[in-house]
């Protein structure tokens, strides 16, 4: 569709802008800024006015000195940056493999690494954590096998667990920085005489230079405000997030938490200017994208391959195991099959599998618009008032959901605002899980758009397409493919996330991580694990309903959609 | 306008308000701590014995209950406490948002297990237990253990796990009840000879137990709930007393101060001392306070001895409510890891 649209002469024509057009602009990037005020930097500023409430109930600073003073906390810092560090280094290059592979190389079964490769992102955080000690344990098949014992819990068990979660979402950032870019360059290169080595060297890792950059960060920020990860697999390595646990769970102090919180968005801002200024070093990209298709070239696509797969049976093995045990009647002492684990009564049973769904269809299909609006905005908004919102829009990953969910209780249940009717609703659940995975979604769509030739914008706004078209018929048409994987990442993460949603729970209405969590805590571990795969298999089934609506329609608009 | 249908349209559904309000009369939010089981169990008696009343049940761990309760603190949303750590219950913060109602039959149970002002009372409690994995003890080559003693042990290095007493309530059950029942310089010197042992603290309080129950550790100081449970489950667990007394924790129950519907709040309260749910605490509890109550069978079944005071420490939980703090303090300046 984009050949339709290219620019013929544009030189004379003035550009056509009408009020309406600004005033759209203006909605744009409205509309998703009231959204992160009200749900993000209003709860947030209230978190920070925690943490300035002393124990008499005054203002001051005792609380951060009482911190900073602790030995505790500068250990478990110490730890979160060389974790995050770790992490961030593991997961980007494993996802800018997995990302390449899927991109920019030619061989078969991709559809499948695609697929196994969200798994961390759809199942609950408890699967990750049971597959990594039923295989890796001190008890787990690799050691029964091999007759050795490997001690997992610890820095090196954390490093895997926050890298499997962490890894799809690289592989979704990367990847929205490879898929589009542009075949001509590749074409001309290949004319003059550039090797591939070369090529990749000048071409695809410049390019893909902002997405590596915003993975990098984002991959940081989870792994340092991860709580769940931290707690199963993590031993005696205390990071920040278990700092915030203590504090808040376990001594039921939640101002000294929120100090905590607070300062995890230090190193949150700073690493996001970090990668601002060095993204602004890099220029635009090409003109005219036109979709980059890879021929077979052995000594590239064989490794790549090999690699790939090797990953995503990693990644596999974790789940698959999980998936085995929920049949299993006793792990690991009597590996006789059952179905008994799946008849569930306590906590709920299966009825909050179908709220969830919808919940989490709604906060998908909200945040992926929302998300789409505010990087449309973003681009003709003032550089004084898009870069603080660029900011703004980065940083919900940093507040761990704990205190999120905490900020939503303070903040909504409060009769003082009208915000207070979202108390006790299924919306608000869905508003919680958007914004707690607002940055990687923000982030996607900014990577995917970066890609987004401004000519192709610029020529059809020439010819007199106001905002509204060009949004519709240029810009969403040439970003679709982030635009479905946000929507399949926040739906995936909808449908599982706990840490947040656990305190916006009511009696009325629950959602299916919070009975996988209240079948754990009965003790009903392989229950909880049976639920888990119910839910797995749920989304996926979604996942490939959506997909297929999705071929369905691309198809009748004559484009094709591989998202 | 009026016509002779929509008038008795009106009669009819005003009819219908009539009949139904009634039935409509009470709704009751309750947030609890119990577990699921018992909880399914003591619900469904409670609504039947409550028909006009609609019994509103949110359950949560006891941490995770205390920082919602807190949160929430400038506009309760429950009317009921029921079934909550009095560890936690006995917070300031928590008693300010009490109300003070003597239950009906209340007056049974001794004076430690009910507040002087009738802000909460617990008929039934839980308590720790070591859950230690057979198959793994008898590999390692060790003795089973028997108190916190034995734990110090050469051969016990990095089998053991205990929860965080900063992070977990079950963790503070321990740490109290070893303090309590030694002595502070004793009780001290005991966690001091047993941490180099201890392979991690952990942030839950079942979470020993379940690493324990899978082969992973070899004892799990933890929660004799989850030892019985597992045991019934099959695994092959041993659940062991310490000597000198293990920890425990009383459930306790109690009203809001903030609640719109006393009325009904207190029929509750009064309901869990009735006969009735006295004698469902006999059938799911480990630890019943009132007096008189049988042995449960599961507790029979996991080896439980019949006068469960025999193993219970000597705990005061004034005192400990008092001293949580620099308790907890003085535990992380000294094994924080």
């Amino acid at each position: 569709m984009t050949d339709k649209t290219l620019p013929r002469g544009t030189s004379g024509a003035p550009p056509a802008r009408f009020d309406g057009d600004k005033a759209l602009a203006l909605v744009c990037v409205g509309v998703p800024l009231i959204g992160l005020v009200l749900f993000f930097l209003y709860p947030m500023a209230i978190v920070f006015l925690r943490s300035i409430t002393t124990v008499d109930g005054e203002y001051g600073l005792s609380n951060y000195a009482e911190v900073l003073g602790s030995s505790g906390f500068w250990r478990a810092t110490r730890h979160s940056m060389i974790m995050g560090g770790a992490t961030t280094l593991l997961s980007v290059v494993l996802g800018f493999i997995i990302a390449h592979g899927l991109y920019r190389c030619a061989f078969r079964g991709k559809r499948l690494i695609r697929a196994v490769i969200v798994l961390p992102l759809l199942a609950p955080s408890l699967v990750q954590a049971l597959g990594l000690i039923f295989l890796l344990g001190r008890n787990g098949v690799v050691n029964q096998l091999f007759g050795v014992e490997m001690e997992i819990y610890g820095f090196w068990g954390l490093l895997i667990a926050n890298t499997l979660y962490a890894l799809p979402q690289a592989v979704m950032i990367i990847g929205a920085a490879l898929v589009l870019l542009d075949a001509r360059t590749y074409e001309a290169a290949e004319v003059m005489g550039a090797s591939p080595m070369r090529q990749f060297r000048d071409l695809t890792l410049p390019a893909a230079r902002f997405g590596i950059l915003n993975a990098a960060f984002v991959v940081f920020i989870i792994t340092i405000t991860d709580f769940g990860n931290a707690a199963v697999i993590g031993g005696d390595y205390s990071v920040l997030a278990t700092e915030i646990y203590s504090q808040v769970i376990g001594q039921r102090n939640f101002n000294m938490g929120a100090v905590v919180g607070i300062m995890l968005l230090l190193p949150t801002v700073a690493a996001y200017y970090i990668e601002r200024r060095a993204m602004r070093l890099q220029g635009r990209h090409p003109v005219n994208a036109q979709r980059f298709v890879p021929r077979f070239t052995p000594a590239r696509d064989l490794p790549m391959a090999g690699l790939n797969l090797l990953i995503c049976l990693a990644v596999l093995s974790v789940i698959a195991i999980v998936f085995y045990a929920s049949f299993v009647r006793l792990w690991p002492y009597n590996m006789s099959l059952t179905l008994k684990h799946y008849d569930i009564t306590l906590a709920g049973g299966y009825s909050s599998l179908w709220i969830t769904i919808w919940i989490s269809l709604a906060a998908a299909a909200g945040g992926t618009f929302l998300v789409f609006l505010l990087a449309v905005g973003l681009r003709r908004a003032p550089a004084m008032l898009a870069q603080p919102l660029q900011v703004l829009a980065a940083m919900p990953a940093a507040v761990p959901g704990m205190v999120l969910g905490l900020a939503y209780i303070l903040t909504f249940n409060s009769t003082a605002t009208p915000l207070y009717l979202l108390y006790g609703t299924a919306a608000l659940i869905g508003i919680v899980n958007f914004y707690h995975y607002h940055t990687q979604a923000f982030l996607t769509v900014m990577t995917g758009f970066r890609q987004l030739p401004s000519a192709l914008e610029e020529a059809a706004g020439s010819l007199g397409a106001g905002l509204g078209r060009v949004a519709v018929n240029i810009i969403a048409p040439f970003v679709a493919p982030m635009l479905i994987s946000v929507f399949f990442f926040l739906f995936m993460r909808s449908m599982v996330t706990l840490s947040a949603v656990v305190f916006l729970t009511t009696p009325d209405l629950s959602v299916a991580a919070v009975t996988i969590m209240r079948l754990d805590d009965a003790g009903l571990t392989s229950q909880a694990a049976a639920f888990s795969c119910c839910v797995m298999a749920v989304v996926a089934a979604a996942l490939l309903g959506m997909k297929a609506i999705l071929a369905y329609l691309g198809r009748n608009a004559g484009t094709g959609s591989d998202g | 306008m009026t016509t002779p249908v929509s008038v008795s349209r009106i009669t009819a559904s005003l009819l219908a308000l009539g009949l139904a309000m009634p039935a409509a009369a009470g709704e009751l939010t309750i947030y609890t701590a119990l577990e699921e089981e018992e909880l399914a169990a003591y619900t469904e008696a409670a609504q039947k014995a409550l028909p006009d009343v609609e019994l509103n049940v949110l359950r949560l761990s006891t941490g995770k209950l205390g920082a919602r309760i807190l949160a929430e603190a400038d506009n309760p949303q429950a009317d009921l406490i029921w079934g909550w750590a009095v560890t936690a219950m006995m917070d300031p913060r928590i008693l300010e948002m009490m109300s003070s109602y003597e239950a009906a039959g209340v007056d049974v149970l001794p004076d430690r297990f009910r507040d002087p002002e009738n802000r909460w009372f617990a008929p039934i409690g839980y308590m720790g237990a070591f859950c230690v994995n057979k198959p793994r003890l008898e590999e390692k080559g060790l003795p089973m253990p028997t108190s916190w003693a034995d734990l110090a042990q050469e051969g016990f290095k990095n089998e053991v796990l205990m929860p965080d007493p900063n992070s977990s309530g079950t963790g503070y059950l321990h740490v109290n009840a070893v303090l309590q029942s030694m002595g502070a310089e004793a009780g001290w010197a005991q966690l001091e000879a047993v941490d180099p042992n201890m392979a991690q603290y952990t942030s839950s309080g079942s979470k020993p137990c379940k690493s324990a129950r899978i082969g992973e550790y070899t004892v799990g100081i933890s929660l004799a709930f989850t030892a019985m449970q597992s045991i019934q489950e099959g695994y092959p667990l041993a659940m062991v007393f310490p000597e000198g007394g293990v920890g425990y924790e009383l459930e306790a129950n109690g009203i809001l101060s903030s609640t719109d519907n006393a009325g009904d709040a207190q029929k509750f309260l009064d309901w869990t001392m009735s006969d009735e749910a006295i004698a469902l605490y006999g059938e799911y509890k480990a630890l019943v306070t009132v007096p008189g109550v049988g042995q449960s069978e599961a507790a029979a079944a996991a080896g439980l001895p019949e006068d469960i005071g025999t193993v219970l420490a000597d705990v005061d939980f004034d005192a400990s409510a008092k001293s949580q703090v620099e308790t907890k303090k003085e535990w992380r300046e000294r094994f924080g890891r």
